[in-house]
């Protein structure tokens, strides 16, 4: 067993509204290996994105109220803020879902692409750009050097995203959390984007968290895959398996919702029934019961925890914990 | 290495090409600057304030060179003298050339409104700027300095200020700064509010920049549009305040000219000698109507969405 790089356990983020309390993430755990690329992904606000900002501390106006982020020997939700900023684009990196507004629009791309190594580095700005510009051309941004001199807003889509991915890497980071990074390009530019980020994978070891709504992103880029729901993990395992044999009936929805190319074809589409659920009022017992088909009395009373179900997968399913295999009504 | 061997493949139509990049990087400064310079009567008004204020700079070169005259030189001979040789804007009661005492009083006027606004720019934009970045209890505490100080009826204050000290060109530009710097605040704070919460401030958070970085280098750049909208309409508003407050006899004192004071002096003798009047009046009213223009040009040239 290899020993995990980043480690998350019992990580709980809320936010007060003036609703009440939304619990965005809740007592989450999982282990980044290293070099891995682990996928995570739900649907819009369960929680992802906010793990994953927790993760670098950046949850504002979220509080993180519990649990650990064990990183190189240190808990980062309790290091000092100065410790943190360490962290912060040197050791994990972080890329954003819109490309088009996480680059500052009055400064020049490649001068953004050299901060982080002015910043962490101490580099002066002709040392900096230099290694900015040729990270800019291993990220397949052509004429680099004077395409380091635009502006963002001179530069496309998936050039910005690109720009960001150097940015990230300049450092070279040991982890790399990319934040749905395809989701706002086109999709011949996710295609690219997704090489890209495969091989800076491959070529550079780093660990990448790649959080996405989009399951066939996931099946095409992640060793290891978490499906959250509600701020929860729902189940985790190898993609393989999570796909072939899911073992929450989220995931089984999610995956029955979407058409695949190697099955019968005149199935139709079984959308899940319902809306995902309100943060500040959860349904009792597990979250996912009032939009579950195969929900037991059980369900709507207690809290499942997340077990290990069949060889490789964990799942927080009463029906499945029982072993009830999931097959389609 | 990535790219390379990649690029070829993963370039496809539609990502830039080389040689569509040789153009030159237009910037959004540089596209503003294009805005105001295609604004011709923006741009009199901006050459306007520019002319003055070197004219303003240069007074003992006017009066050594041009006009022959110091400004407090007082002539009994020629009180006065209608415009024309060698007074050619005409000489006031005591026969003080008014050319010359324009000049002079125009290096008064214009500097208190400079130093003005430079002093509400630097602590209005450094407090709105914390205030905004902030948030929670500072900006309360700020926030509520700053309802403070624009709740002081400033008439009031800068005739007790007037009567504690007696004003000279940098106290009473403190004094007027004193209560402009507050608009600037809630101007910036606001800005910085809108700003702060874009994606690129997070980015930058998430490349482990600190505040002070954040706010300066990432922060400030993108609010100085506003603050270079409200410096250029300011000096226009503090001329007015600053002319009011010499007219009241409350700011600069005579025989120091000002175009506020010019104006004062000239009131008693307008029958007699209207040119007294008129000068200072051209002087302030041409102006404060260059600065609001200019301040209106280069505010469409920042955001041309403006002007519909």
């Amino acid at each position: 067993m290899t020993q995990p790089l980043l480690e998350v356990q019992d990580l709980r983020t809320v936010f007060t509204t003036k609703d009440g309390i939304v619990k965005a993430v809740d007592g989450v755990s999982f282990e980044l290996l290293p070099g891995e690329t682990l996928g995570i992904v739900g649907e819009s606000g369960c929680g992802k994105s906010v793990t994953a900002l927790s993760i670098m501390r950046l949850q504002r106006p979220g509080k993180i109220m519990g649990g650990k982020v064990m990183f190189k020997g240190q808990d980062l939700t309790r290091v000092s803020e100065y410790e943190m900023r360490e962290v912060r684009g040197k050791e994990i990196a972080m890329i954003f879902q819109d490309p088009m507004t996480s680059l500052n629009p009055v400064f020049r791309v490649g001068w953004q692409v050299a901060e982080p190594n002015r910043i962490h580095q101490g580099w002066d700005a002709k040392k900096a750009m230099t290694s900015a510009v040729s990270m800019l051309q291993r990220v397949g941004i052509p004429s680099a050097a004077s395409r380091a001199r635009d502006y963002p807003h001179q530069f496309s889509g998936g050039m910005r995203q690109r720009a960001m991915i150097a940015m990230g890497l300049t450092t070279t980071p040991q982890v790399l959390i990319a934040d749905e990074p395809t989701t706002a390009l086109d999709v011949t530019i996710q295609a690219q984007i997704l090489d890209l980020l495969r091989t800076v994978n491959k070529d550079f070891g780093t660990a990448t968290i790649l959080i996405t709504h989009n399951l066939g992103v996931v099946a095409g880029m992640c060793e290891r895959v978490i499906v959250m729901y509600a701020g929860k993990i729902v189940e985790a395992g190898p993609t393989k398996d999570v796909f072939a044999n899911p073992k929450h009936p989220y995931t089984w929805s999610l995956l029955k919702s979407i058409p695949r190319l190697d099955e019968d074809r005149h199935e139709p589409l079984k959308p899940i029934e319902g809306l995902p659920p309100n943060l500040v009022d959860l349904p009792s017992g597990c979250a996912f019961h009032p939009r579950c088909s195969f929900k037991v009395e059980r369900c709507s009373r207690d809290v499942p925890a997340l077990l290990r179900v069949g060889e490789t997968q964990l799942a927080a399913c009463w029906v499945t914990q029982a072993g009830t295999e999931l097959k389609g009504a | 290495m990535i790219g390379q061997s990649r690029v070829a493949e993963l370039e496809m139509p539609g990502a830039a090409v080389e040689g569509v990049s040789s153009r030159p990087a237009q910037s959004y400064w540089n596209e503003s600057w294009e805005r105001i310079r295609a604004n011709r009567v923006g741009l009199a008004a901006g050459i306007l304030i520019l002319v003055f204020a070197l004219i303003a700079i240069a007074a003992p070169l006017f009066s050594a060179v041009l006009t022959h005259f110091l400004p407090q030189t007082i002539d009994l001979d020629v009180t006065f003298h209608p415009p024309g040789k060698p007074n050619w804007l005409g000489t006031d009661e005591l026969g003080r050339d008014t050319l010359t005492r324009l000049i002079w009083g125009g290096r008064v006027t214009l500097g208190v409104a400079f130093l003005t606004v430079a002093i509400s720019l630097t602590v209005g934009s450094s407090v709105g700027m914390l205030s905004g970045y902030y948030g929670k209890w500072v900006d309360d505490i700020l926030m509520r300095l700053v309802d403070t100080v624009l709740a002081i009826p400033a008439i009031f204050l800068f005739i007790l200020m007037s009567i504690l000290f007696r004003p000279n060109p940098i106290s009473l530009a403190i004094i007027i700064a004193s209560v402009g710097w507050g608009g600037v605040a809630r101007l910036v704070r606001g800005e910085v509010l809108s700003v702060k919460e874009r994606d690129f401030i997070l980015a930058t958070r998430s490349i482990g920049a600190r505040d002070f970085r954040l706010m300066l280098r990432h922060l400030l750049p993108n609010v100085l549009p506003v603050l270079i909208v409200s410096a250029s309409l300011g000096v226009g508003q503090i001329i007015l305040i600053e002319a009011a407050l010499d007219f009241l006899g409350l700011g600069i004192q005579p025989p120091t000219p000002s175009w506020g004071n010019m104006l004062t002096n000239a009131e008693s003798y307008f029958f007699h000698s209207f040119w007294l009047v008129i000068w200072p009046g051209i002087a302030i009213f041409a102006t404060v109507l260059a600065s609001n223009i200019f301040g209106n040009a280069i505010r469409d040239a920042f955001d041309p969405r403006l002007k519909s």
